[in-house]
C-alpha cells in the first residue's frame, strides 16, 4: 500500500449539501483555510429534487441542482477547495483532527459533520428504476404542486406519511395510502390520523406492502402485498412517495461522536457536538425540519462557531497561556460591580512586577468558551497563576496583598509591592 | 499497475455506468480507470456503483461539469 499524503487545513467540512456549502462559503469568507468532501455529486439530496419553490429568494421556483450549483460556485468564490471522495474514517478527538480519505489524510482544526441522509427505502423489486426523479419521490414539500390533479401513492403511515399524504390532498385528486398495519391502526399522532381519515380526498390499502413497480421510463403502477391473504393488489398511479423513515449517513462517526437511537448526531443551538472543535449541521442533526432553510441555518452556525472556535484556541494559546512570562488571568464580569472595580488594581500589580508578569483580564460573559478552557462554572473574581504556559495555581483571593504575594512566589526576582 | 481512461463525455445514463463495469471487468486488482463524464447523473450511479463493488473511488472536477471519475479495483 502506497503512503498517504497529509495536507493541513482550518477546516474540513464533510459532505457537500446546503448545509455543508453553507458552512463551507462561512469559512471562507473568514479567510480560514477550508476543505468540503463530497462524496459525488455537490450539492447532497438537494440535487434529487426537481423542483425547489419554498428556498426564498427564487419566486420563480429553482431547481435543485441550479439551486445547489450557485451554492457550489458561491463557496468557490470564497477560495473552498473540493475534493469528490468518499471519508474511510475520522479522527476527532486532540486538538489537530484527522479526516482519512482512501489517499489522502487531512489534518484540520475543525471539523464540521454535514453528511446529510439518505430516504429510507422500501427495497421492493425495480424501486431503483424509478427513484428521485422517476416517480418515486421523497419529499411532498417539494413535488406536492407538480402533482395538481394527478393520482398519488403515499406509503407509510407515520407523521411523515400522514401529514405530507395530507398536505399532498391539497393538490391531488387522490392520494392513496399504503399501510402496513390493520384498518384505522396508523404510526402516526392521533390528530394526523383522525383528519386523514376523514379526508375526502384520502384512501387506505390497509395491510399492505410495495411488492413491486412498473412503468415505461416513468412510473405508472405500484404492485402491493396484502400481508394477511397474500394477494396482490395493483394500483394505477402518477407519482409514490415514500415515507418510511431517513437513514443518516453516520457510519463512519459511529462511537466517535454523540448520537441518538436513531444515529442522528446530537448537537447544542451551536451546532456542537460536544468534541471540542467539531461540528454538525444538516440533516444529520437529531431535529425536527429537514429543509434546504433550515440547512442553510445550520450551516451558517455551524461555520461561524467553526471560525470562533479557532479564533479563541489561537488566543487561548498564544495570550492566554504565553510562555514567556508568569502569567495572572483576571475573570471578571462587567455586570458585576465589585469584580470590575479591581480591574485598576490587577493593572497596578502588572506594572509593579516590572515586566515580569503578563495581565490577561476575562469578561465571564463575552469569554464565556475561554473561561470554560480554564475549567468549568470559573465565577468572577477568580484568579488564575500561569508559567510556562500552563495553570500553576488558582485561587479566589483577589486582594492585593494575597495576588502580589502568589506573584512572588512565581517571578524570577521578588518585588515589593506597595499595598 | 495500468491505467486506463474511459471517454464517456456526451453521454447519458445509464451508458456510462455500463460502460465502466465492462471496462473494469478487464482490469487487473490495482490497475486504475479514469472515467470521463460530463452528465450529473452519472455522477450519482458510476460513484455509487462503484464504491458499492468495493472498489476505492475519488473524482477530479476537470471543468464546470466535467468529471473525472478515477476508480482503483480492488477486487
Amino acid at each position: 500500500m502506497r503512503e498517504k499524503k497529509r495536507e493541513q487545513y482550518d477546516v474540513v467540512v464533510i459532505g457537500g449539501g446546503p448545509a455543508g456549502l453553507t458552512a463551507a462559503i462561512y469559512c471562507g469568507r473568514a479567510h480560514l483555510s477550508t476543505l468540503l468532501i463530497e462524496k459525488s455529486l455537490i450539492g447532497g439530496l438537494a440535487t434529487y429534487t426537481n423542483e425547489i419553490e419554498n428556498y426564498p429568494g427564487f419566486p420563480e421556483g429553482t431547481t435543485g441542482l441550479g439551486l445547489m450549483e450557485l451554492f457550489h460556485k458561491q463557496a468557490k468564490k470564497f477560495g473552498v477547495t473540493f475534493k469528490l471522495t468518499d471519508v474511510k474514517t475520522v479522527n476527532l478527538e486532540g486538538e489537530t483532527k484527522e479526516v482519512e480519505t482512501f489517499r489522502t489524510i487531512y489534518e484540520a482544526k475543525t471539523v464540521i459533520v454535514a453528511s446529510g441522509g439518505r430516504p429510507r427505502v422500501t427495497k421492493a423489486k425495480d424501486e431503483e428504476k424509478y427513484l428521485f426523479d422517476k416517480g418515486i419521490s421523497f419529499c411532498a414539500t417539494c413535488d406536492a404542486a407538480a402533482n395538481t390533479g394527478k393520482t398519488v401513492m403515499v406509503i407509510g403511515s407515520g407523521d411523515a406519511a400522514i401529514e405530507e399524504g395530507t398536505f399532498l390532498s391539497k393538490f391531488a385528486k387522490e392520494v392513496i395510502v399504503s399501510v402496513i398495519h390493520d384498518e384505522g391502526k396508523m404510526d402516526c399522532n392521533e390528530i394526523a390520523r383522525d383528519a386523514a381519515l376523514a379526508n375526502p380526498k384520502m384512501t387506505f390499502i390497509w395491510n399492505t406492502v410495495v411488492e413491486s413497480f412498473e412503468g415505461e421510463g416513468h412510473l405508472s403502477r405500484v404492485n402491493l402485498k396484502n400481508l394477511k391473504t397474500g394477494d396482490i393488489i395493483p394500483v394505477d398511479v402518477d407519482n409514490c412517495f415514500e415515507f418510511i423513515g431517513y437513514e443518516p449517513n453516520t457510519e463512519i462517526f459511529v462511537d466517535k461522536l454523540p448520537m441518538s437511537q436513531r444515529n442522528y448526531i446530537i448537537t447544542n443551538e451551536h451546532m456542537e457536538t460536544g468534541i471540542p472543535g467539531v461540528f454538525a449541521c444538516g440533516d444529520v442533526r437529531e431535529k425536527e425540519l429537514k429543509q434546504v432553510a433550515t440547512a442553510v441555518g445550520d450551516g451558517a452556525i455551524a461555520g461561524v462557531g467553526a471560525e470562533k472556535y479557532i479564533a479563541e484556541t489561537e488566543m487561548f494559546e498564544n495570550q492566554l497561556m504565553q510562555k514567556e512570562k508568569v502569567g495572572i488571568i483576571y475573570v471578571y464580569s462587567a455586570i458585576d460591580a465589585p469584580s470590575r472595580e479591581l480591574l485598576p488594581m490587577m493593572q497596578e500589580i502588572e506594572n509593579a512586577f516590572q515586566g515580569q508578569v503578563k495581565l490577561n483580564v476575562i469578561d465571564q460573559y463575552k469569554g464565556k468558551s475561554l473561561c470554560e478552557r480554564l475549567g468549568c462554572d470559573v465565577e468572577p473574581m477568580t484568579v488564575f497563576y500561569t508559567k510556562g504556559g500552563e495553570v500553576v495555581e488558582t485561587s479566589t483571593r483577589c486582594d492585593k496583598k494575597s495576588v502580589a504575594e502568589a506573584l512572588n512566589k512565581l517571578v524570577a526576582t521578588p518585588v515589593e509591592v506597595a499595598l | 499497475m495500468k491505467e486506463e481512461t474511459l471517454d464517456c463525455l456526451g453521454e447519458a445514463c445509464p451508458v456510462p455506468l455500463v460502460k465502466t463495469q465492462k471496462a473494469l471487468e478487464k482490469l487487473d486488482v490495482g490497475d486504475v480507470l479514469i472515467v470521463q463524464i460530463d452528465h450529473s447523473c452519472a455522477m450519482k450511479n458510476v460513484p455509487e456503483w462503484a464504491r458499492e463493488a468495493g472498489h476505492n473511488v475519488e473524482i477530479e472536477e476537470v471543468d464546470d461539469g466535467e468529471w473525472d471519475v478515477v476508480i482503483e479495483k480492488v477486487k
